[in-house]
């Protein structure tokens, strides 16, 4: 749907992107990356506020800088604060509503139907200036979804969001990518987003350093070999085992005594010989985890420190 | 603990001794003038604002000395008079050197107002400082005392330090023209309007400061109050003038009150009642144009609280302390 | 640690206008960490002001270590340290100045307020930045010096509010160390306000969730996060009919499913139930990933206490 090919997007000197190919599906897409990273520059690009500076950006094989086409499929959710506030919710996303073209009458129920998939239905009629900064995310979010666009971006769209409301807003992303939208979510918030989705697309000081599933990702980081966990409370005989096999890299001994540590670089193989080491020599395994394999760790590896 | 060869560097929490929190306007006062004492440029003003006076003692100076080395008048009588020069020195009316003095160093106040007063509470506002203070043992009136108090306090020694060199210099060099027993009390008086001078302009400063997010918005403010008073004052001397030669005594009369209708005519104002005086030419030189005459004391002195105390009515409505938290 | 508690309100009641944002409220809080939880608007803004000795109570009333909130504001304020949500400074100033200026305005002499802000800019990571106007500092080095200023006079008590709001992974991690690191080797008291339950996870031991104005819940997190019988969930490389059939044969009952995981019970300790787990697996041809004693996260748990 979104296709970006070499492109970059340079600032006098500094750097935006440098050199991205990549392609965005359907489905929730989180876009990950520090401050600076690139992230902003990437969703200004898919918007058509910018033009890369060179290589090409297409949505839906269309070019989307200043094309009036692409823009009907698009909705953006900015993570800029500023709105006019001595408007009603109501009032302004039906000012964005006419702004897009529908008229008077259309805008009034779809900016009903937005405040009610939003949860915003009963308190939309009180001006912005008294909105919380949750408030103010849901009426962003209409705004954007007022023309239905196949496409959504959102640029930190759970900040400043209770659980409550951090729960709503992904069930209803979840509801827009099941019927097959492209939602792309920036996020610094790395448990949450986990929550959201497996793919990923991490950027590092303009560059790409990751695209695709979380899981592929984490098997493929060679330098960083898997940790996984084992709590038991014969955590030496236990070790005494491990350590006999080639493929586990190092033990190490949790200082409370009840769990060991170990790493590989061949997490399957491992897991294949498991059984034995609890049905074969009777040794207790009160549990298994594996403590790199989630989306903060990846980061980290990939980021560096 | 200081025997383990590896110092303990993890944080360390502080049981030392607080002083209890009843005299916290006076650190925050304290921060203002470690911080403004230090402004070249209030230094430059006070020295700018003391120019009447440096230039009046030059010429007290050189005609002093030239009096003195110039042969006494013979008169008929026989009798040594004073010469010209000395019969200057005499009439001298040494309270309306004061009245000038102060008259002539209010502009040079309002800069001092603007680059030490008039940014207090704006730049807070902007910096969103209220938060830090209200979440110490410190409220609404220990900040407002606070921040009047170290601006209060460092106009003060910018205004004085001009008029008390000038007032040091003549009761030790011009006793014998007249110089204390003109008026026994002038150093009381003129610590009195440096004290009301320095009030005013530092309620003001605080309250326009309270009304705005910028520094340079409130000085701009500032500096248009003053102004645009002064502008109408400028008026009512013409009007002055005009009703010089033909006016009637009502219109006379409206006039010269009005006349002190601006932030530096209150201080003019209060000067001339408080040391008696309608004031002279200044530096001496003859005009035809008659002054002034001081206006009721207690009018100016009431006027003069009234806007002290509405400016900071103004800063204790705008400093909400309400939101410390969300 | 003292037996006194850090503070206990009672029956309190705030109102703002017709709003009433605490009603009736009564809570001890604890020594130690507490992570205070609760949806937006529902009174737990009310509940840290009202901790300040900030607020006017339309009835009841309460201490913080021992002082009545009503008049003695400013000697709770002594003992207290707040890190705002907001940023806030004071403009003009380096870090030092700030964080020295700050101390001295809980009471500190001035030679002591200075000294000591050297060494909490040192220890919240700020060392180097020290000399330069906080005007200058980037979101990290911000967060970083309203804890600084929030330490400096040495409180009892280290009111957080949104700790870790803007910064980055890196960022999120290091000050949560950092957070970590003072309350539980120092014995600091710590109040956490924020809707980042892992953070709250990994710094405080209770919570105190505030609903409508009342107080909804409070307690240990391990206690609220257990789930009654301790099920199991167990993660498998794929999806595994045969696996779940075989283990039920062997005793377990499957409660839940999601793709590659399942949630059984059976009786047992976890270390006879995962050697059912392997059973099960080596007869199928399955292949165990994870193995754990379910529990709820703090989420979920805070999500079902609300509702």
């Amino acid at each position: 749907m979104i296709e970006l090919q070499n492109a970059s997007r340079w600032y006098g000197q500094v750097i935006g992107l440098n050199d991205v190919t990549c392609k965005i599906e359907p489905g929730v897409t989180a876009l990950l990356g520090v401050n600076g990273a690139g992230k902003t520059t990437l969703m200004r690009l898919i918007t058509g506020q910018m033009m890369p500076t060179t290589g090409s950006i297409t949505v839906c094989g269309i070019e989307p800088f200043c094309n009036p086409e692409v823009f009907r499929k698009i909705g953006y959710c900015p993570d800029i604060d500023n709105f006019y506030e001595h408007l009603s919710g109501r009032q302004f996303v039906e000012a964005m509503a006419r702004m897009s073209g529908f008229d008077a009458a259309e805008s009034k129920t779809r900016t009903q139907e937005m405040m009610v998939k939003v949860g915003m239905a009963e308190r939309c009629d009180k001006i912005i200036l008294g909105y919380s900064k949750g408030m103010r995310q849901r009426i962003k979010l209409a705004q954007a979804m007022l023309h239905e666009p196949d496409i959504i971006l959102l640029d930190e769209p759970l900040n400043g969001l209770d659980p409550i409301g951090r729960r709503e807003l992904m069930d209803l992303l979840n509801i827009l990518a099941k019927q097959g939208k492209t939602i792309l979510v920036s996020s610094h918030i790395l448990f949450e987003v986990e929550q959201m989705t497996r793919n990923i697309l991490l950027l590092h000081r303009g560059r790409l350093l990751a695209s695709g599933d979380l899981r592929v990702i984490r098997e493929l980081i060679d330098k960083h070999p898997h940790r996984i966990r084992i709590q038991t409370d014969r955590p030496r005989d236990v070790a005494e085992k491990l350590v006999a096999l080639p493929y586990v890299q190092s033990v190490h001994l949790d200082a409370r005594g009840n769990a060991i540590e170990l790493r590989t670089k061949s997490p399957a193989e491992f897991y294949e010989e498991l059984p034995k080491l609890c049905l074969d020599h009777g040794l207790p395994i009160e549990g298994i985890s594996s403590p790199d394999n989630n989306l903060e760790s990846v980061f980290r590896y990939l980021v560096g420190e | 603990m200081s025997s383990a060869p590896i110092a303990d560097l993890s944080y360390r929490n502080y049981d030392g001794a607080l002083e209890s929190p009843n005299k916290l306007w006076w650190v925050i006062a304290r921060q203002i003038l470690r911080v403004s004492l230090k402004k070249r440029i209030l230094w430059v003003m006070s020295f700018l604002a003391g120019s009447y006076f440096a230039i009046m003692m030059a010429i007290f100076f050189f005609t002093e000395r030239m009096s003195q080395s110039t042969a006494p008048m013979m008169t008929g009588s026989n009798m040594p008079a004073m010469n010209p020069l000395q019969q200057l020195m005499d009439r001298i009316i040494w309270k309306d050197q004061f009245v000038h003095g102060i008259s002539m160093g209010q502009m040079w106040f309002l800069i001092m107002s603007l680059v030490v007063g008039v940014g207090t509470i704006a730049n807070d506002n902007r910096a969103n400082a209220l938060l830090v203070y209200l979440s110490k043992p410190c409220d609404k009136k220990d900040y407002l005392l606070g921040k009047w108090m170290g601006v209060f306090l460092t106009l003060l020694i910018g205004m004085s330090i001009p008029s008390l060199f000038f007032y040091a210099y003549g009761i030790l060099s011009y006793r014998d023209y007249g110089f204390f027993t003109g008026d026994k009390l002038l150093l009381f008086k003129l610590l009195f309007l440096l004290v009301t001078n320095a009030a005013i302009y530092a309620s003001l400063a605080i309250g326009i400061s309270s009304l705005f997010n910028q520094g340079r918005l409130a000085g701009a403010t500032m500096a248009a109050v003053y102004f645009l008073s002064n502008f109408f004052t400028q008026a009512m001397s013409g009007a002055w003038m005009a009703f010089q030669d033909d006016g009637n005594a009502t219109a006379k009369g409206i006039v010269s009150k009005l006349f002190y209708g601006s932030v530096d005519g209150l201080n003019i104002g209060l000067a001339k009642s408080t040391l008696a005086t309608s004031g002279s030419p200044p530096f001496g030189i003859p005009d035809r144009m008659e002054q002034v005459p001081a206006p009721p004391f207690l009018a100016a002195f009431a006027i003069i609280i009234i806007v002290s105390m509405l400016s900071m009515l103004i800063a204790w409505k705008r400093v909400r302390a309400v939101e410390v938290v969300g | 640690m003292s037996s006194v508690s850090v503070a206990s309100i009672q029956n309190l009641t705030v109102r703002y206008g017709r709003f009433t944002a605490l009603d009736n409220f009564s809570v001890e809080v604890p020594n130690g960490c507490v992570g205070l939880l609760g949806p937006n608007g529902a009174g737990k803004t009310t509940l840290i002001k009202t901790l300040l000795g900030f607020i006017d109570a339309a009835a009841g009333g309460g201490t913080v270590f021992g002082h009545d909130i009503k008049k003695d504001g400013r000697l709770i304020r002594q003992k207290i340290g707040l890190m705002p949500e907001q940023d806030c400074h004071i403009p003009g100033m380096s870090a030092v100045q700030f964080v020295a200026f700050a101390g001295e305005l809980a009471g500190m002499p001035a030679a002591q307020a200075l000294r000591r802000a050297h060494e909490v800019l040192e220890y919240c990571g700020l060392g180097e930045a020290r000399y330069r106007n906080v005007e200058t500092y980037s979101t990290g080095m911000k967060q970083r010096i309203k804890l600084a200023q929030a330490l400096i006079h040495g409180p009892k008590l280290l009111l957080l509010d949104e700790p870790t709001n803007g910064l980055d992974p890196q960022g999120r991690e290091d000050m949560l160390e950092l957070v970590r690191s003072i309350t539980h080797e120092k014995e600091l008291n710590v109040i956490v306000s924020s809707h980042l339950l892992p953070d709250i996870e990994r710094i405080c031991d209770h919570v105190i969730v505030v609903v409508g104005g009342k107080l909804r819940t409070e307690g240990l997190i391990r206690d609220l996060k257990k789930i009654e019988g301790h099920p199991c969930d167990i993660e498998l490389r794929e999806a595994s009919p045969a696996f779940v059939a075989a283990i039920e044969t062997l005793g377990a009952t499957l409660l839940e499913s999601k793709g590659y995981r399942y949630r059984i019970q059976a009786p047992g300790t976890p270390d006879q139930v995962s050697k059912l787990a392997f059973q099960a697996a080596r007869q199928t041809g399955a292949q165990v990933r994870e193995f754990s004693v379910a529990e709820r996260s703090l989420e979920d748990a805070f999500l079902e206490a609300i509702r």
